[in-house]
Formats: C-alpha cells, structure tokens, sequence
C-alpha cells in the first residue's frame, strides 16, 4: 500500500494528465477515423472549458452538472465548424482548422468577461482521479459500441474510399457531420476535465500545444482503433517524464526522437488491426504451405 | 417507345472534362431484366458512363432516368438508394477491412434500423444485425468466397477481391447492377463462373450492365450491347450483329489493310 | 502624411517577412503534401547561424545573410530526409509527416534554445546596414528596404520557377500526383529536394532579416512568423506564390495601422478577423480556383 501511495505521488498528475489528453485524442480520433483531419478538438475544449469553470465558478454548479453542459457546448460549437468547414477539401480543411484555433485563442482574449482574458479563470472545484477514471470509461464505452455499430463500419468506409462508400448510399457528409458532433462533445468534456484538473485556466491553456499532442497522440498510439488514441495519450503525457528521469537537460530532444523513431517505424501507430490481420494471413499462408508439402512427402 | 421496357435510359449524354468530350452525347437502353453489355475500345468512354450513372461525375448535359427517377443531379448515395449499385475497373475494395466486412458495408442500405439504435445495442438492432450478417456470409458463399470471410481482403487473390466486390455490389440488393470489367485478370474457369454468376443473377430478376472486353464472352453473357466509341454510340442491339458490323470491327481492329501492314511489319 | 506613409512602409517590411516565411510553407504544402510545424524553427536556426557567423567570424553582411539562408535550406532538406522521405513509400499521407515534423519541431526548438542560452540574442548594431534612407520627407531604415525587396526577388523568382521552368512544372506534376509525375519521366527526388531547398532557405531568408530588425534571435522568432506566415498562406491561398505575398503584405499594413490608429492589443484580433473571414467566404485564398470541390 505504501509503495503504491509513493508511486501515486510521483506518478500521479502525469496519470491523471494522461486520462485527460486521451479524452483529447479521443475527440480528434473521431473525425480522424471518417478522413477528416481537424485541429477543432482545442476549440471544442476551450469552450468546454470556459463554459464549466465559469459554471462551477460563477453560479456554483457541481462538477456533475458542468460536465454535461461542457459537452454541451461542444457539441454546439462542433455542428457550426461542421456546417462551416465540411465542404472544404481536406487540405484545405487541415489549414481552415489549424486557423481556427488561432482565432479561438485570439477570441477568448478579447472576451474578458466570458474567459478572464489575459489574467484568466480560477476553477473552485477539483475534479478527483477516479471521477476522471469513470468519465474516460463512460467515453470509451461510448466509442467501443461505435466501432461495432452501422457508424462504425459506414465511417472505416468513408476514411477508406469515400467515393466508393457513396455508391453504396453512404453519405460521407453525414457520418463526417456526425463524427464532428461527437468530437464535440469528447472535446469539450476534455476540455471541462482539463479546467477541473488545473483549477486555472486562460487563453492559452486550450492552444496550439494542446493541438499537437492529441493529434501525436492518436497517431502514435493509432487512428485505426478506439484503443489507439487512448494508449498514445499514455504514452505521449509519460514521454517527458520519463525522459527527465534517464535523460535529464535533453527530455525535450529526447522526447522529440522517441516520437520520430516510433512515427518511422510504425507509421499506422502501435495499435493497428490491419497489421494484426497480414501477420494471421501470413501465418495461414505458411501453415497451408506446410500441410502441401507434408503431403507431398507423404504420397512420395 | 423504345423507353417503355427500358429499366435505365440515356438520352443524349455529353460529359466534358476541360473541353474535352469523354462521352459525346450518347444515347442508350438498358431492358428490364436484360445482361446488357457496354463495349468499346481501351478510351471509349465506358467507365465514364458508369460513372456518370453512378453520381461520381455529373452530366455536362442530357439525362440518365432510371426506374422513373432522375439520376443526373443526384448525389451517389441517393442514386444507390434507387437501386444501382456498382463494382470497379481496378478493385476498389477498402483497406484493413475483413471480405466479410466489406460485404456488410454493401449491405448499409438494407441495415434496416438508424444508426442511433444500432449504436444503442437494441434488441431490434442486434437482430437485424445478425440477420444482415447472415445475409452477407451467404452473398460470400454465393460467389465461393464463404471460407475466407474472416480474412483482411487485400490479403487475397485478384481474382478473389474481384469477386468480394462483386458480392459488395449485391449487398444492397439492387436493382441494377454495373460491372466494369468483371472478369479482367481472370482466367478462363474463373470468368466462366462470373458468367453463370450473371445469368443466375438475372433469372432471378436483376438487371445487368457490364463493360467488357473479351469480345467471345460479350457473346457468350449478354442479351444485348451497345458498342461505343470516342464517346459515342457506334452500334446497338444483339451482342453478334455488333461485333460483325464493320464500323465495330474498324474501331476494334483497325481498318484491313491497317491490320495488314502490322501483320507485314512483324 | 507623413508618419502615415511611414508607418504603411513599416507595414509592407513587416508584411513581407511574413509573407517571405510563408512562401516556402505554402509551397511545401502544395507540392509535397506536408504540414510543416517544423517549418518555423528553420528561420530560427538560420538567425542564430548568421548571428554566430557574425559574432564568432566577423563576417560581411551579405555573408551573415548567406550564412542564414543556405542554412536553412541544408536544415530543410536534412529534416525532410530523415524526417519525410521513410514515410513517402509507406503511404502514411498527410498525417505522418505532420507527427514527424512536430517531433522536429520539439527538438530543433529545443536545441535552439541551447543554442542560445535560454535567452534572446540581438545583432551588433554595426553589423548590419542600420543607417536612414532619407527621401523628400521620408526617414525609411535600410533595413526595411532590404527586406520589402527581398520579397520582390523571391516572390518573382519562385512564380517563374514554378510557371516557365521545366523543374517548375515539374514540381507542380508532384503536387497533384507523387506516382503519376514518377510515371512521367519527373525525377520526383530532384523536385523533393528542391522544394525543401527552397522553402528552408526563403523561411531562413526571413528569419535573418527578422532576427536583424526585431533584435530577437531565439526560438520564439520561429514561432512568432509561424503564426503570422500561416495566416499569409491561408489568405492567399496555399497553392500560389502571388497570393502568399500580397496577403502577408496587406497583413503586416493591417497590423502596424491597427496598432497606430487603433489599438495595440486588437493588432492580432483584427488578424485574426480578417483570416476568419477569408476562411467563411473564400476558402481557397485570394487567387483560389473556385471550381475545386470535394469528391
């Protein structure tokens, strides 16, 4: 019991931001996995974020009730970017959603009284471990259904070959809309999740840092399933702190070749049912092979 | 009055791609329960026309009706709802999916319930789910793919991925079925399987419309062709006629005396 | 009158540093599909190669300058290299290389920030061209001057390189597709390299300029231009060299004409704004063919 109390207390915010980045990564997988590449997962968060802690802060809602609102929010937010930014091609899509987050900061700036501007928010209410624990599941739940759903096969289709997925009256539009609404909903939970777990907020909480380290991410851990962005969080919060632990000084540099090495050679990230699928076919390749040649032998 | 038996009709169909005419104001008929044939030389113009019935591109003029709907400014996966459904010039399958996945997304149109409840885990849901399941791992079996429906389809055989598209296509139950060159790539025991596929396809009440090279197979599968050139029509009726009518076999073959000079140059 | 067209020439030299680092980032994204984020820590580094050029070697100016951008040209094409070209035959498309280059991102910056001891570093004041250009009633710095012509040469030179020049068409054959432009006889390695060269070495063009007359040469140069030439690329569209300069031209006015006559703290707001509005009402930037439509 001592031992795990001394590991949670080295360890614990570097868990606890873990949880809190896989709920990014999570949002951002959700539109990854239908084609789309959008940075709007900040933007969803940052309204989230706001929304909660001045929630919790101004008119004393508990963390139970600012959740809800937070997704909310970000739903609400991720329908107008969907209804705006759906119709632009993809890398055009990329660069629109990049810009957006500059705006979203530069926003929330000038809105002192919506964000605190430049002096910030202080959030009264912290949100526990475990609550964060069950908030990820209730999310991953939410996303492992998906995956076995008409949803999930229809957006693997669209990410695949979305001509080909209309033809079969798919509607890209559709299921990239709704995969934008639940990017929404996760981001700005991630966004409220964050709020409670700084207890301060300001514009430049929800940035361009946040941007890069849920799309690394969900790329590190893989795009092509609901566990892959879950464990990349992990890997990518746990980075810096271990690296600061072997390689003091240089954890940044460190950091940054850990990500390139990993992206170099395992470029579909380290979940990746498709590899998982060639190695069966390969070993089933190899067993046939064998049964022909042991009957070969045996007639001779 | 031609139009009356006719299942989809082209009237007059341009497509133009930066000036330049693909399809040139082409005019065809597709009977109701008929294998039709779409033929012409490598550049014809025949994939552009399933593309065009298909949505992927649009008409620069005329009309595609089909069924009474109009397709021509219709989104592919509104055109699909009417009942066509397609397969592709080069394998089209999707990356990372199982061939009996890539069936079941064929089957997205007959899932039967909205994604909300199938997301939900309904009863309703889970039973239709299982019942298109069932659905799919027969239209496998239907092409002699049953044994590999848990395999990734890019693992497989070219022949083989042709005919996982093929079941694809079938997934939605269409009324209408394109093929585009169905058989390319395979060889002769594997192309006469697709054949009795077609024709046991159109006893049942489908309606075919396939692109096709080999000309022995042309005669072999369909009950009638249209034969195309430079984007235009060149000849239409029975599959035989076709192919003896001296425009057809120009187009093909060159001009006699072309194929002469070749045949002196080797 | 006059501080005003002072100030409108302050503008256009700030302008065309952003627009200067935009170019190459643009044309990175056009022709090989890339979303650098690595793309602002070239101009850092080639500000500290021709600040360390000068302070340690006393070089000439002109060479400083050279120094800075074949430095950041060599640093592009290192990057893209070991960075970009592994993934080029795993079809990783757009995403890939993005996590690549914020993995070079965190790194070079990182380094950088060594390389400079934690702080910001200035030119010596003779180091440069420092004096006033007097015209009529007009006091310009030389150094505004240097880099609003700077612009002019790249912009003009990079728009007939890519319109009249066999390499130039080249390059636009690999940024519509990599396989078919192999298929075509285009050596598509020369066309990578030339791309990162190029981008490198105009991104570090505009960071030795900058690192002159902002007195700042850090990290935080990199990605202050990062911020500003993406919103260049974005105005004028990422797919045209014209459009880049001109929108990073009339984005540096903006921003020295909203800090003088309006206020200082809505300068980026009004940015901000302006690229908003250009994203709701014209997507494809400022010479953005219209007829580009999702398939």
């Amino acid at each position: 019991m001592e031992t795990f109390l001394d590991l949670w207390a080295a360890y614990g915010s570097t868990v606890t931001f873990a949880m809190v980045n896989a709920l990014f990564a999570l949002s951002t997988y959700a539109v990854l996995s239908t084609g789309v590449l959008s940075f709007t997962t900040v933007v969803f968060a940052a309204v989230g974020g706001f929304l909660a802690a001045q929630l919790s802060g101004k008119f004393g809602l508990p963390l139970w009730a600012a959740f809800p609102a937070a997704a909310l929010g970000g739903g609400f937010a991720a329908a107008v970017v969907a209804f705006a930014f759906l119709r632009l091609e993809s890398h055009w899509m990329a660069l629109a959603s990049l810009a957006l987050v500059l705006i979203t900061r530069v926003t929330a700036l000038n809105a002192p009284a919506l964000t605190g501007g430049v002096n910030g928010l202080i959030v009264p209410v912290r949100v526990e471990p475990l609550e964060l624990a069950i908030l990820l599941a209730l999310c991953t739940v939410v996303f492992w259904r998906l995956h076995r759903s008409w949803f999930g096969l229809a957006s693997r289709a669209v990410r695949e070959d979305a001509a080909v997925a209309s033809t079969m009256g798919i509607s890209p539009y559709r299921i990239q809309f709704i995969a934008f609404l639940i990017s929404g909903v996760v981001g700005g939970l991630g966004g409220a999740a964050l709020a409670f777990t700084l207890q301060f907020i300001s514009p430049e909480t929800y940035f361009i840092g946040i941007a890069f380290t849920m799309i690394a991410s969900t790329v590190l851990g893989g795009s092509f399933h609901w566990l892959g962005p879950i464990i990349g969080a992990a890997v990518f919060t746990a980075l810096p702190t271990t690296m600061q632990a072997i390689v003091p000084q240089i954890e940044d540099v460190a950091k940054g070749v850990v990500l390139l090495l990993i992206m170099i050679f395992l470029p579909r990230g380290l979940i990746d049912p498709r590899a998982w699928g060639l190695k069966k076919a390969a070993k089933l390749r190899e067993e046939t092979e064998a049964k022909r040649a042991a009957e070969r032998d045996a007639h001779a | 009055m031609r139009d009356a038996g006719s299942l989809l009709v082209l009237d007059q169909v341009v497509k133009t791609f930066g000036g330049v005419a693909a399809v040139g104001g082409l005019t065809a008929h597709v009977r109701q329960g008929s294998v039709h044939g779409l033929i012409g030389p490598n550049g014809a113009g025949k994939t552009t026309v399933i593309n065009l019935i298909t949505g992927l591109f649009h008409p620069s003029a005329g009309s595609i009706r089909f069924n009474g709907a109009k397709l021509e400014a219709m989104a592919p996966q509104d055109i699909a709802a009417t009942g066509i459904s397609r397969t592709y010039q080069n394998v089209r399958l999707f990356s990372g999916m199982t061939a009996l996945e890539q069936v079941m997304t064929g089957c997205y149109l007959r899932r039967g319930v909205s994604l909300w409840s199938s997301f939900l885990g309904l009863p309703a849901a889970s039973s239709a789910w299982r019942s298109t399941r069932e659905q799919a791992l027969h239209l496998l079996d239907r092409v002699a793919m049953a044994h590999r429906a848990d395999e990734l389809a890019e693992t497989l055989s070219y022949g083989e991925q042709r005919r996982i598209e093929i079941a694809r296509a079938l997934g939605s139950d269409p009324k209408l079925l394109l093929l585009d060159e169905p058989t390319a790539g395979m060889n002769h025991s594997e192309a006469e399987a697709v054949g009795r596929l077609v024709h046991e396809l159109r006893d049942a009440g489908l309606t075919i419309l396939m692109v096709e090279h080999n000309m022995s197979l042309v005669t072999a599968f369909c009950d009638s062709c249209t034969v195309m050139n430079f984007g235009r029509l060149l000849a239409e009726g029975d599959p035989k006629t076709c192919i003896a009518d001296p425009a057809v076999q120009e187009a093909y073959f060159g001009r006699k005396n072309d194929a002469d000079r070749i045949q002196a140059l080797r | 009158m006059q501080l005003f067209v002072e100030q409108l020439i302050n503008g256009w030299a700030l302008g065309s540093l952003y627009a200067l680092f935009g170019i190459g980032f643009g044309l990175v994204f056009s022709t090989l599909g890339i979303l650098n984020a690595a793309h602002g820590t070239y101009a850092s580094w080639a500000a500290i190669a021709g600040y360390y050029a000068v302070e340690r070697f006393g070089v000439p100016f002109p060479v400083a300058i050279a120094a800075g951008v074949i430095g950041g040209g060599l640093l592009a094409v290192v990057v893209d290299q070991i960075g970009f070209q592994p993934l080029r035959a795993k079809k990783t498309g757009m995403l890939g290389a993005l996590i690549t280059s914020i993995a070079f991102w965190i790194i070079l910056d990182s380094l950088a920030g060594f390389a400079t001891g934690q702080q910001s570093l200035a030119f010596p004041a003779a180091s440069y061209p420092n004096q006033m250009v007097v015209m009529g009633p007009l006091r310009v710095p030389q150094m505004q001057i240097i880099t609003i012509v700077a612009l002019l040469v790249c912009t003009i030179g990079i728009h007939l390189l890519i319109q009249k020049t066999r390499i130039g068409a080249a390059m636009r054959a690999v940024g519509w597709n990599e396989v078919a432009a192999a298929l075509g006889g285009v050596n598509a390695r020369m066309v990578i390299l030339l791309t990162a060269f190029l981008a490198g070495a105009t991104s570090g063009l505009a960071g030795v300029l900058g690192g002159i007359s902002t007195s700042n040469v850090s990290f935080t140069l990199g990605e202050g231009l990062m911020l500003k030439g993406f919103a260049a690329v974005v105005v004028g569209g990422y797919d045209d060299v014209r459009g880049t300069a001109i929108a990073g031209i009339c984005l540096g006015i903006i921003e020295v004409f909203v800090a003088q006559y309006i206020s200082t703290s809505f300068r980026d707001g009004f940015t901000y704004m302006l690229l908003l509005a250009f994203l709701i009402a014209r997507p494809r930037g400022l010479f953005g063919s219209a007829s580009f439509v999702r398939a």
